[in-house]
Protein backbone atom coordinates (compact mmCIF):
# COMPACT_ATOMS: atom_id res chain seq x y z
CA UNK A 1 0.00 0.00 0.00
CA UNK A 2 2.73 2.41 0.99
CA UNK A 3 4.55 1.58 -2.22
CA UNK A 4 1.42 2.27 -4.25
CA UNK A 5 1.10 5.67 -2.65
CA UNK A 6 4.65 6.57 -3.45
CA UNK A 7 4.22 5.43 -7.03
CA UNK A 8 1.05 7.50 -7.39
CA UNK A 9 2.83 10.57 -6.03
CA UNK A 10 5.66 10.10 -8.45
CA UNK A 11 3.30 9.73 -11.39
CA UNK A 12 1.41 12.85 -10.36
CA UNK A 13 4.59 14.83 -10.22
CA UNK A 14 5.68 13.48 -13.57
CA UNK A 15 2.36 14.48 -15.09
CA UNK A 16 2.87 18.02 -13.84
CA UNK A 17 6.30 18.19 -15.43
CA UNK A 18 4.94 16.95 -18.72
CA UNK A 19 2.14 19.49 -18.60
CA UNK A 20 4.72 22.21 -18.10
CA UNK A 21 6.84 20.91 -20.95
CA UNK A 22 3.81 20.70 -23.22
CA UNK A 23 3.01 24.33 -22.48
CA UNK A 24 6.46 25.41 -23.54
CA UNK A 25 6.43 23.38 -26.72
CA UNK A 26 3.01 24.55 -27.75
CA UNK A 27 3.79 28.21 -27.37
CA UNK A 28 6.84 27.86 -29.57
CA UNK A 29 4.79 26.14 -32.24
CA UNK A 30 2.14 28.84 -32.06
CA UNK A 31 4.61 31.64 -32.50
CA UNK A 32 6.06 30.00 -35.52
CA UNK A 33 2.63 29.64 -36.99
CA UNK A 34 1.75 33.31 -36.62
CA UNK A 35 5.09 34.03 -38.20
CA UNK A 36 4.26 32.10 -41.35
CA UNK A 37 0.71 33.40 -41.41
CA UNK A 38 1.90 36.94 -41.35
CA UNK A 39 4.61 36.37 -43.89
CA UNK A 40 2.20 35.03 -46.47
CA UNK A 41 -0.28 37.73 -45.52
CA UNK A 42 -3.23 35.36 -45.49
CA UNK A 43 -5.34 34.04 -42.64
CA UNK A 44 -5.72 30.32 -42.98
CA UNK A 45 -8.61 29.70 -40.66
CA UNK A 46 -8.66 26.01 -41.59
CA UNK A 47 -5.09 25.60 -40.43
CA UNK A 48 -5.78 27.51 -37.22
CA UNK A 49 -8.88 25.51 -36.46
CA UNK A 50 -6.91 22.30 -36.47
CA UNK A 51 -5.10 23.46 -33.38
CA UNK A 52 -7.69 23.15 -30.65
CA UNK A 53 -5.64 24.94 -28.01
CA UNK A 54 -5.60 28.25 -29.85
CA UNK A 55 -8.97 29.70 -29.00
CA UNK A 56 -7.98 33.15 -27.83
CA UNK A 57 -5.17 33.37 -30.30
CA UNK A 58 -7.46 34.07 -33.21
CA UNK A 59 -8.49 37.59 -32.22
CA UNK A 60 -5.43 38.90 -30.37
CA UNK A 61 -3.01 37.24 -32.76
CA UNK A 62 -4.71 38.61 -35.86
CA UNK A 63 -4.78 42.14 -34.51
CA UNK A 64 -1.02 42.05 -34.04
CA UNK A 65 -0.46 40.51 -37.43
CA UNK A 66 -2.73 43.04 -39.14
CA UNK A 67 -0.97 46.19 -38.04
CA UNK A 68 1.84 46.41 -35.57
CA UNK A 69 1.99 50.12 -36.41
CA UNK A 70 -1.61 50.64 -35.24
CA UNK A 71 -0.86 48.61 -32.11
CA UNK A 72 2.14 50.78 -31.22
CA UNK A 73 0.30 54.04 -31.98
CA UNK A 74 -2.65 52.90 -29.93
CA UNK A 75 -0.39 52.11 -27.01
CA UNK A 76 1.46 55.42 -27.38
CA UNK A 77 4.99 54.08 -26.83
CA UNK A 78 7.60 52.41 -28.99
CA UNK A 79 9.60 50.13 -26.72
CA UNK A 80 13.11 49.77 -28.15
CA UNK A 81 15.13 46.76 -27.01
CA UNK A 82 18.79 47.65 -26.51
CA UNK A 83 21.98 46.64 -24.76
CA UNK A 84 24.64 49.11 -23.69
CA UNK A 85 26.63 49.52 -26.88
CA UNK A 86 28.80 52.56 -27.44
CA UNK A 87 28.51 54.45 -29.83
CA UNK A 88 25.03 53.24 -30.80
CA UNK A 89 23.07 53.01 -27.55
CA UNK A 90 24.67 54.19 -24.33
CA UNK A 91 23.97 56.42 -21.36
CA UNK A 92 25.18 59.97 -21.01
CA UNK A 93 26.45 61.25 -17.70
CA UNK A 94 22.93 62.28 -16.75
CA UNK A 95 21.56 58.84 -17.53
CA UNK A 96 19.92 59.77 -20.85
CA UNK A 97 20.11 57.24 -23.67
CA UNK A 98 22.29 58.65 -26.43
CA UNK A 99 24.11 57.26 -29.44
CA UNK A 100 23.43 56.94 -33.14
CA UNK A 101 20.76 54.25 -32.78
CA UNK A 102 19.15 55.88 -29.75
CA UNK A 103 18.75 59.22 -31.55
CA UNK A 104 17.44 57.65 -34.72
CA UNK A 105 14.96 55.60 -32.68
CA UNK A 106 13.78 58.74 -30.89
CA UNK A 107 13.26 60.45 -34.25
CA UNK A 108 11.37 57.47 -35.62
CA UNK A 109 9.07 57.34 -32.59
CA UNK A 110 8.39 61.07 -33.01
CA UNK A 111 7.46 60.53 -36.65
CA UNK A 112 4.93 57.92 -35.51
CA UNK A 113 3.56 60.30 -32.89
CA UNK A 114 4.51 58.03 -29.98
CA UNK A 115 6.99 58.20 -27.13
CA UNK A 116 10.20 56.24 -27.27
CA UNK A 117 11.08 54.01 -24.35
CA UNK A 118 14.42 52.22 -24.13
CA UNK A 119 14.46 48.80 -22.54
CA UNK A 120 17.69 47.03 -21.68
CA UNK A 121 17.47 43.37 -22.61
CA UNK A 122 19.58 40.25 -22.49
CA UNK A 123 20.73 39.84 -26.10
CA UNK A 124 20.10 36.08 -26.02
CA UNK A 125 16.42 36.70 -25.29
CA UNK A 126 15.75 39.32 -28.00
CA UNK A 127 13.39 37.16 -30.07
CA UNK A 128 11.40 36.05 -27.01
CA UNK A 129 11.13 39.70 -25.92
CA UNK A 130 9.83 40.70 -29.38
CA UNK A 131 7.32 37.87 -29.71
CA UNK A 132 6.12 38.30 -26.14
CA UNK A 133 5.43 41.98 -26.77
CA UNK A 134 7.69 43.28 -24.00
CA UNK A 135 9.62 45.21 -26.65
CA UNK A 136 8.54 46.43 -30.10
CA UNK A 137 11.87 46.38 -31.89
CA UNK A 138 15.52 45.46 -31.54
CA UNK A 139 17.57 48.51 -32.50
CA UNK A 140 21.06 48.04 -31.27
CA UNK A 141 23.57 47.56 -34.05
CA UNK A 142 22.09 44.20 -34.93
CA UNK A 143 23.95 42.36 -37.66
CA UNK A 144 21.57 41.07 -40.31
CA UNK A 145 22.44 37.37 -40.23
CA UNK A 146 20.32 34.61 -41.79
CA UNK A 147 19.10 33.72 -38.33
CA UNK A 148 17.95 37.27 -37.58
CA UNK A 149 16.33 37.67 -41.00
CA UNK A 150 14.31 34.48 -40.59
CA UNK A 151 13.10 35.31 -37.07
CA UNK A 152 12.32 39.02 -37.46
CA UNK A 153 10.88 41.53 -39.89
CA UNK A 154 13.95 43.63 -40.62
CA UNK A 155 14.50 47.11 -41.98
CA UNK A 156 16.85 47.74 -44.87
CA UNK A 157 20.50 47.88 -43.67
CA UNK A 158 21.60 51.30 -42.43
CA UNK A 159 25.20 50.87 -41.25
CA UNK A 160 28.20 48.90 -42.49
CA UNK A 161 30.09 46.87 -39.97
CA UNK A 162 32.83 44.27 -39.81
CA UNK A 163 33.92 41.70 -37.29
CA UNK A 164 37.42 42.62 -36.13
CA UNK A 165 40.01 40.80 -34.06
CA UNK A 166 40.98 42.37 -30.73
CA UNK A 167 44.52 41.67 -29.51
CA UNK A 168 46.82 43.00 -26.80
CA UNK A 169 48.66 45.87 -28.49
CA UNK A 170 52.15 44.50 -27.70
CA UNK A 171 51.63 41.26 -29.63
CA UNK A 172 49.34 42.56 -32.37
CA UNK A 173 52.22 42.87 -34.86
CA UNK A 174 52.85 39.11 -34.71
CA UNK A 175 49.41 38.32 -36.06
CA UNK A 176 48.98 39.84 -39.48
CA UNK A 177 46.91 37.19 -41.25
CA UNK A 178 43.91 35.03 -40.49
CA UNK A 179 46.16 31.92 -40.64
CA UNK A 180 48.44 33.26 -37.92
CA UNK A 181 45.47 33.43 -35.51
CA UNK A 182 44.82 29.70 -35.62
CA UNK A 183 46.57 28.90 -32.31
CA UNK A 184 44.82 31.56 -30.25
CA UNK A 185 41.89 31.13 -27.91
CA UNK A 186 39.10 33.58 -28.66
CA UNK A 187 36.35 35.11 -26.56
CA UNK A 188 33.15 35.88 -28.48
CA UNK A 189 29.69 37.05 -27.55
CA UNK A 190 27.31 34.13 -27.45
CA UNK A 191 25.08 34.08 -30.53
CA UNK A 192 26.84 37.04 -32.13
CA UNK A 193 28.20 37.53 -35.61
CA UNK A 194 31.64 37.28 -33.99
CA UNK A 195 30.91 33.73 -32.93
CA UNK A 196 29.84 32.94 -36.49
CA UNK A 197 33.19 34.21 -37.76
CA UNK A 198 35.07 32.15 -35.16
CA UNK A 199 33.22 29.07 -36.38
CA UNK A 200 33.74 29.83 -40.06
CA UNK A 201 37.48 30.26 -39.51
CA UNK A 202 37.75 27.23 -37.25
CA UNK A 203 39.08 29.17 -34.24
CA UNK A 204 39.02 27.80 -30.71
CA UNK A 205 36.63 30.03 -28.79
CA UNK A 206 34.78 30.56 -25.54
CA UNK A 207 31.29 32.04 -25.56
CA UNK A 208 30.76 34.92 -23.15
CA UNK A 209 27.74 37.04 -22.29
CA UNK A 210 28.45 40.11 -24.39
CA UNK A 211 31.09 41.95 -26.35
CA UNK A 212 32.22 43.98 -23.34
CA UNK A 213 32.92 40.74 -21.49
CA UNK A 214 34.89 39.51 -24.49
CA UNK A 215 37.10 42.60 -24.14
CA UNK A 216 37.46 41.97 -20.42
CA UNK A 217 38.61 38.42 -21.19
CA UNK A 218 41.41 39.68 -23.40
CA UNK A 219 42.48 42.47 -21.06
CA UNK A 220 42.61 40.09 -18.11
CA UNK A 221 44.43 37.44 -20.13
CA UNK A 222 41.79 34.72 -19.84
CA UNK A 223 41.48 34.73 -23.62
CA UNK A 224 44.16 35.56 -26.20
CA UNK A 225 41.89 37.49 -28.51
CA UNK A 226 38.30 38.52 -29.10
CA UNK A 227 36.08 39.12 -32.11
CA UNK A 228 33.73 42.11 -31.85
CA UNK A 229 32.00 44.68 -34.05
CA UNK A 230 34.34 47.20 -35.64
CA UNK A 231 32.12 50.10 -34.59
CA UNK A 232 32.35 49.08 -30.97
CA UNK A 233 36.07 48.41 -31.25
CA UNK A 234 36.62 51.90 -32.59
CA UNK A 235 34.83 53.41 -29.60
CA UNK A 236 36.12 51.21 -26.80
CA UNK A 237 39.64 50.05 -27.61
CA UNK A 238 42.99 51.80 -27.97
CA UNK A 239 44.39 55.23 -27.07
CA UNK A 240 42.20 57.33 -24.83
CA UNK A 241 39.89 54.49 -23.77
CA UNK A 242 39.92 52.24 -20.71
CA UNK A 243 41.41 49.45 -22.82
CA UNK A 244 44.60 51.21 -23.87
CA UNK A 245 46.52 47.94 -23.87
CA UNK A 246 44.33 46.46 -26.59
CA UNK A 247 44.07 47.11 -30.27
CA UNK A 248 42.03 45.86 -33.19
CA UNK A 249 43.56 44.36 -36.27
CA UNK A 250 42.19 42.13 -39.00
CA UNK A 251 38.64 42.40 -40.32
CA UNK A 252 37.21 38.93 -40.80
CA UNK A 253 34.18 39.92 -42.89
CA UNK A 254 31.96 42.79 -43.81
CA UNK A 255 28.34 42.94 -42.80
CA UNK A 256 25.40 45.27 -42.26
CA UNK A 257 23.25 46.45 -39.39
CA UNK A 258 19.47 46.56 -39.46
CA UNK A 259 16.53 47.05 -37.12
CA UNK A 260 14.38 44.04 -36.21
CA UNK A 261 10.62 44.01 -35.66
CA UNK A 262 8.10 41.24 -34.98
CA UNK A 263 7.70 38.90 -37.91
CA UNK A 264 5.12 40.32 -40.30
CA UNK A 265 5.16 43.77 -38.71
CA UNK A 266 4.41 46.77 -40.91
CA UNK A 267 6.73 48.88 -38.74
CA UNK A 268 9.74 47.73 -40.76
CA UNK A 269 8.37 49.39 -43.91
CA UNK A 270 7.45 52.51 -41.90
CA UNK A 271 11.02 52.71 -40.60
CA UNK A 272 12.50 52.38 -44.08
CA UNK A 273 10.34 55.29 -45.18
CA UNK A 274 11.45 57.35 -42.18
CA UNK A 275 15.15 56.57 -42.75
CA UNK A 276 14.81 57.49 -46.45
CA UNK A 277 13.46 60.89 -45.53
CA UNK A 278 16.02 61.40 -42.74
CA UNK A 279 18.80 60.62 -45.20
CA UNK A 280 17.28 62.87 -47.85
CA UNK A 281 17.19 65.92 -45.56
CA UNK A 282 20.61 65.19 -44.06
CA UNK A 283 19.61 64.62 -40.41
CA UNK A 284 20.81 61.03 -40.50
CA UNK A 285 24.25 62.08 -41.77
CA UNK A 286 24.50 64.79 -39.11
CA UNK A 287 23.73 62.37 -36.29
CA UNK A 288 26.13 59.79 -37.73
CA UNK A 289 28.87 62.42 -37.77
CA UNK A 290 28.15 63.37 -34.17
CA UNK A 291 28.80 59.80 -33.02
CA UNK A 292 31.67 59.11 -35.41
CA UNK A 293 29.95 56.46 -37.50
CA UNK A 294 29.51 58.56 -40.66
CA UNK A 295 32.06 56.48 -42.58
CA UNK A 296 29.94 53.38 -42.01
CA UNK A 297 26.63 54.93 -43.06
CA UNK A 298 24.91 53.23 -45.98
CA UNK A 299 23.70 55.65 -48.66
CA UNK A 300 19.98 55.39 -49.32
CA UNK B 1 33.74 59.55 -11.40
CA UNK B 2 33.51 57.70 -8.08
CA UNK B 3 30.33 59.55 -7.13
CA UNK B 4 28.68 58.90 -10.49
CA UNK B 5 29.42 55.20 -10.20
CA UNK B 6 28.27 55.15 -6.59
CA UNK B 7 24.99 56.81 -7.53
CA UNK B 8 24.34 54.28 -10.27
CA UNK B 9 25.21 51.37 -8.00
CA UNK B 10 23.00 52.76 -5.24
CA UNK B 11 20.12 52.83 -7.66
CA UNK B 12 20.84 49.24 -8.63
CA UNK B 13 21.13 48.12 -5.03
CA UNK B 14 17.79 49.72 -4.26
CA UNK B 15 16.28 47.36 -6.86
CA UNK B 16 18.10 44.46 -5.21
CA UNK B 17 16.69 45.44 -1.82
CA UNK B 18 13.18 45.84 -3.21
CA UNK B 19 13.23 42.36 -4.67
CA UNK B 20 14.75 40.99 -1.45
CA UNK B 21 12.12 42.62 0.79
CA UNK B 22 9.11 41.69 -1.32
CA UNK B 23 10.33 38.11 -1.64
CA UNK B 24 10.78 37.82 2.10
CA UNK B 25 7.37 39.33 2.87
CA UNK B 26 5.71 36.97 0.40
CA UNK B 27 7.70 33.80 0.99
CA UNK B 28 7.74 33.71 4.80
CA UNK B 29 3.95 33.19 5.17
CA UNK B 30 3.55 31.24 1.92
CA UNK B 31 6.23 28.83 3.13
CA UNK B 32 4.18 28.15 6.26
CA UNK B 33 1.10 27.38 4.14
CA UNK B 34 3.12 25.01 1.97
CA UNK B 35 4.62 23.30 5.03
CA UNK B 36 1.10 22.66 6.36
CA UNK B 37 0.19 21.22 2.97
CA UNK B 38 3.15 18.87 3.02
CA UNK B 39 2.22 17.70 6.55
CA UNK B 40 -1.51 17.41 5.78
CA UNK B 41 -3.34 14.20 6.75
CA UNK B 42 -5.29 14.50 3.48
CA UNK B 43 -3.05 12.43 1.25
CA UNK B 44 -3.75 13.97 -2.21
CA UNK B 45 -3.01 17.47 -0.87
CA UNK B 46 0.16 16.20 0.76
CA UNK B 47 1.33 14.57 -2.48
CA UNK B 48 0.46 17.60 -4.55
CA UNK B 49 2.37 20.00 -2.31
CA UNK B 50 5.35 17.69 -2.11
CA UNK B 51 5.33 17.36 -5.90
CA UNK B 52 5.27 21.14 -6.30
CA UNK B 53 8.14 21.49 -3.82
CA UNK B 54 10.03 18.83 -5.73
CA UNK B 55 9.56 20.63 -9.09
CA UNK B 56 10.44 24.07 -7.71
CA UNK B 57 13.45 22.90 -5.75
CA UNK B 58 14.50 20.54 -8.51
CA UNK B 59 14.74 23.11 -11.29
CA UNK B 60 17.02 26.16 -11.48
CA UNK B 61 15.59 29.49 -10.37
CA UNK B 62 17.02 30.99 -13.54
CA UNK B 63 14.84 28.70 -15.65
CA UNK B 64 11.79 29.47 -13.51
CA UNK B 65 12.37 33.18 -14.10
CA UNK B 66 12.62 32.69 -17.85
CA UNK B 67 9.45 30.55 -17.91
CA UNK B 68 7.41 32.93 -15.75
CA UNK B 69 8.51 35.99 -17.67
CA UNK B 70 8.54 34.79 -21.27
CA UNK B 71 6.05 31.92 -21.62
CA UNK B 72 2.82 33.94 -20.98
CA UNK B 73 3.79 36.43 -23.70
CA UNK B 74 4.49 33.60 -26.14
CA UNK B 75 1.20 31.85 -25.41
CA UNK B 76 -0.83 35.05 -25.57
CA UNK B 77 0.74 36.11 -28.85
CA UNK B 78 2.58 39.26 -27.93
CA UNK B 79 0.32 40.38 -25.11
CA UNK B 80 2.67 39.77 -22.25
CA UNK B 81 1.14 40.24 -18.80
CA UNK B 82 4.46 41.80 -17.68
CA UNK B 83 4.71 45.15 -19.47
CA UNK B 84 7.55 47.55 -18.83
CA UNK B 85 10.17 47.70 -16.12
CA UNK B 86 7.56 47.07 -13.44
CA UNK B 87 6.50 43.87 -15.17
CA UNK B 88 10.05 42.56 -14.89
CA UNK B 89 10.08 43.37 -11.20
CA UNK B 90 6.70 41.71 -10.67
CA UNK B 91 7.68 38.55 -12.54
CA UNK B 92 10.93 38.38 -10.56
CA UNK B 93 9.03 38.76 -7.30
CA UNK B 94 6.62 35.95 -8.15
CA UNK B 95 9.37 33.58 -9.22
CA UNK B 96 11.44 34.34 -6.12
CA UNK B 97 8.48 34.09 -3.72
CA UNK B 98 7.43 30.68 -5.05
CA UNK B 99 10.99 29.40 -5.10
CA UNK B 100 11.94 30.58 -1.64
CA UNK B 101 8.59 29.60 -0.09
CA UNK B 102 9.34 26.00 -1.08
CA UNK B 103 12.74 26.08 0.63
CA UNK B 104 11.28 27.81 3.68
CA UNK B 105 8.45 25.25 3.90
CA UNK B 106 10.92 22.42 4.39
CA UNK B 107 12.74 24.36 7.09
CA UNK B 108 9.42 25.06 8.81
CA UNK B 109 8.43 21.40 8.54
CA UNK B 110 11.70 20.37 10.16
CA UNK B 111 11.17 22.97 12.89
CA UNK B 112 7.58 21.94 13.62
CA UNK B 113 8.28 18.23 13.59
CA UNK B 114 11.34 18.83 15.74
CA UNK B 115 9.28 20.15 18.64
CA UNK B 116 8.89 17.17 21.04
CA UNK B 117 5.46 15.49 20.98
CA UNK B 118 5.37 15.90 24.78
CA UNK B 119 4.86 19.63 24.31
CA UNK B 120 1.65 19.08 22.34
CA UNK B 121 0.48 16.44 24.77
CA UNK B 122 1.05 18.83 27.63
CA UNK B 123 -1.11 21.36 25.84
CA UNK B 124 -3.85 18.78 25.35
CA UNK B 125 -3.76 17.89 29.01
CA UNK B 126 -4.23 21.55 29.83
CA UNK B 127 -7.33 21.53 27.64
CA UNK B 128 -5.95 23.82 24.89
CA UNK B 129 -7.45 23.68 21.41
CA UNK B 130 -5.31 22.64 18.45
CA UNK B 131 -5.06 26.24 17.33
CA UNK B 132 -3.95 27.37 20.79
CA UNK B 133 -1.37 24.59 20.94
CA UNK B 134 0.11 25.63 17.61
CA UNK B 135 0.29 29.36 18.26
CA UNK B 136 1.17 29.29 21.98
CA UNK B 137 3.28 26.17 22.29
CA UNK B 138 4.69 24.93 18.99
CA UNK B 139 5.23 28.13 16.99
CA UNK B 140 7.69 29.93 19.26
CA UNK B 141 9.75 26.81 19.89
CA UNK B 142 9.80 26.20 16.16
CA UNK B 143 10.98 29.74 15.48
CA UNK B 144 13.93 29.28 17.81
CA UNK B 145 14.89 26.07 16.03
CA UNK B 146 14.68 27.49 12.53
CA UNK B 147 16.66 30.70 13.02
CA UNK B 148 20.05 29.26 11.97
CA UNK B 149 18.83 27.49 8.79
CA UNK B 150 16.59 30.44 7.91
CA UNK B 151 19.44 32.91 8.25
CA UNK B 152 21.38 30.76 5.80
CA UNK B 153 18.57 30.88 3.25
CA UNK B 154 17.94 34.59 3.73
CA UNK B 155 21.59 35.48 3.20
CA UNK B 156 21.57 33.31 0.08
CA UNK B 157 18.45 35.18 -1.06
CA UNK B 158 20.26 38.52 -0.90
CA UNK B 159 22.84 37.21 -3.33
CA UNK B 160 20.40 35.21 -5.47
CA UNK B 161 18.50 38.38 -6.41
CA UNK B 162 21.25 38.91 -8.99
CA UNK B 163 19.83 35.96 -10.96
CA UNK B 164 16.87 38.17 -11.94
CA UNK B 165 19.18 39.94 -14.40
CA UNK B 166 18.44 37.08 -16.82
CA UNK B 167 15.10 38.77 -17.49
CA UNK B 168 16.83 42.16 -17.50
CA UNK B 169 15.83 43.19 -14.00
CA UNK B 170 18.41 45.88 -13.40
CA UNK B 171 19.81 45.15 -9.98
CA UNK B 172 23.19 46.12 -8.63
CA UNK B 173 25.32 43.65 -10.61
CA UNK B 174 23.64 44.80 -13.80
CA UNK B 175 24.45 48.38 -12.82
CA UNK B 176 28.07 47.41 -12.17
CA UNK B 177 28.33 45.52 -15.43
CA UNK B 178 26.89 48.46 -17.36
CA UNK B 179 30.06 50.47 -16.72
CA UNK B 180 32.02 48.00 -18.80
CA UNK B 181 29.76 48.69 -21.76
CA UNK B 182 28.90 52.37 -21.39
CA UNK B 183 26.87 53.90 -18.62
CA UNK B 184 26.55 57.45 -17.32
CA UNK B 185 29.28 58.65 -19.64
CA UNK B 186 31.85 55.97 -18.80
CA UNK B 187 32.75 52.79 -20.62
CA UNK B 188 35.31 50.09 -20.07
CA UNK B 189 35.33 50.51 -16.28
CA UNK B 190 35.83 47.16 -14.61
CA UNK B 191 36.05 48.08 -10.93
CA UNK B 192 32.36 49.02 -10.44
CA UNK B 193 31.41 45.39 -11.03
CA UNK B 194 33.80 44.18 -8.33
CA UNK B 195 32.74 47.01 -6.08
CA UNK B 196 29.16 45.69 -5.97
CA UNK B 197 30.53 42.99 -3.65
CA UNK B 198 30.95 45.63 -0.95
CA UNK B 199 27.20 46.29 -1.01
CA UNK B 200 26.38 42.63 -0.49
CA UNK B 201 28.98 42.27 2.24
CA UNK B 202 27.78 45.25 4.24
CA UNK B 203 24.13 44.29 3.93
CA UNK B 204 24.72 40.66 4.82
CA UNK B 205 26.87 41.75 7.75
CA UNK B 206 23.93 43.73 9.10
CA UNK B 207 21.62 40.76 8.54
CA UNK B 208 23.98 38.42 10.41
CA UNK B 209 23.99 40.78 13.35
CA UNK B 210 20.19 40.84 13.30
CA UNK B 211 20.04 37.04 13.35
CA UNK B 212 22.49 36.81 16.26
CA UNK B 213 20.27 39.24 18.15
CA UNK B 214 17.12 37.23 17.38
CA UNK B 215 18.83 34.04 18.52
CA UNK B 216 19.80 35.67 21.79
CA UNK B 217 16.22 36.89 22.25
CA UNK B 218 14.97 33.34 21.82
CA UNK B 219 17.42 31.95 24.34
CA UNK B 220 14.81 31.31 27.03
CA UNK B 221 13.60 28.25 25.14
CA UNK B 222 15.90 25.36 25.86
Amino acid sequence: MEKMKKLAALLLALAMCLALAACGGESAAETEETGTDAASGTEESAGDGADAAETEETDTGDAAAESDLAYVQDKGTLVVGITEFEPLDYQSETGEWIGFDAEMATGFAQSLGVEVQFQLIDWDNKIMELDGGTIDCVWNGMTLTDEVLSAMECSAPYLNNAQVVILPADVAADYDSVESLADLTFAVESGSAGQEQAEVNGFTYTEVMDQATALLEVSSGTADAAIIDSLMAAAMVGEGTSYEGLTYTISLNSEEYGVGFRKGSDLAAALDEYLDSAYADGTMQAIAEEYGVDAALIAR
Amino acid sequence: MFLTVLNALNEGFLQTLKLFAVTLIGALPLGLVISFGSMSRFAPLRWLTRAVVWVIRGTPLMLQLIIIYYVPGQVMEGHSPWPGEFGRFLASCIAFIINYACYFSEIYRGGIQGVPVGQQEAGEVLGMTKRQIFFRVTLLQMIKRIVPPMSNEIITLVKDTSIARIISFQEVIWAGYAFMKGSHGYSGLIWPLFFTGVYYLVFNGALSMLFTWIERKMDYFR
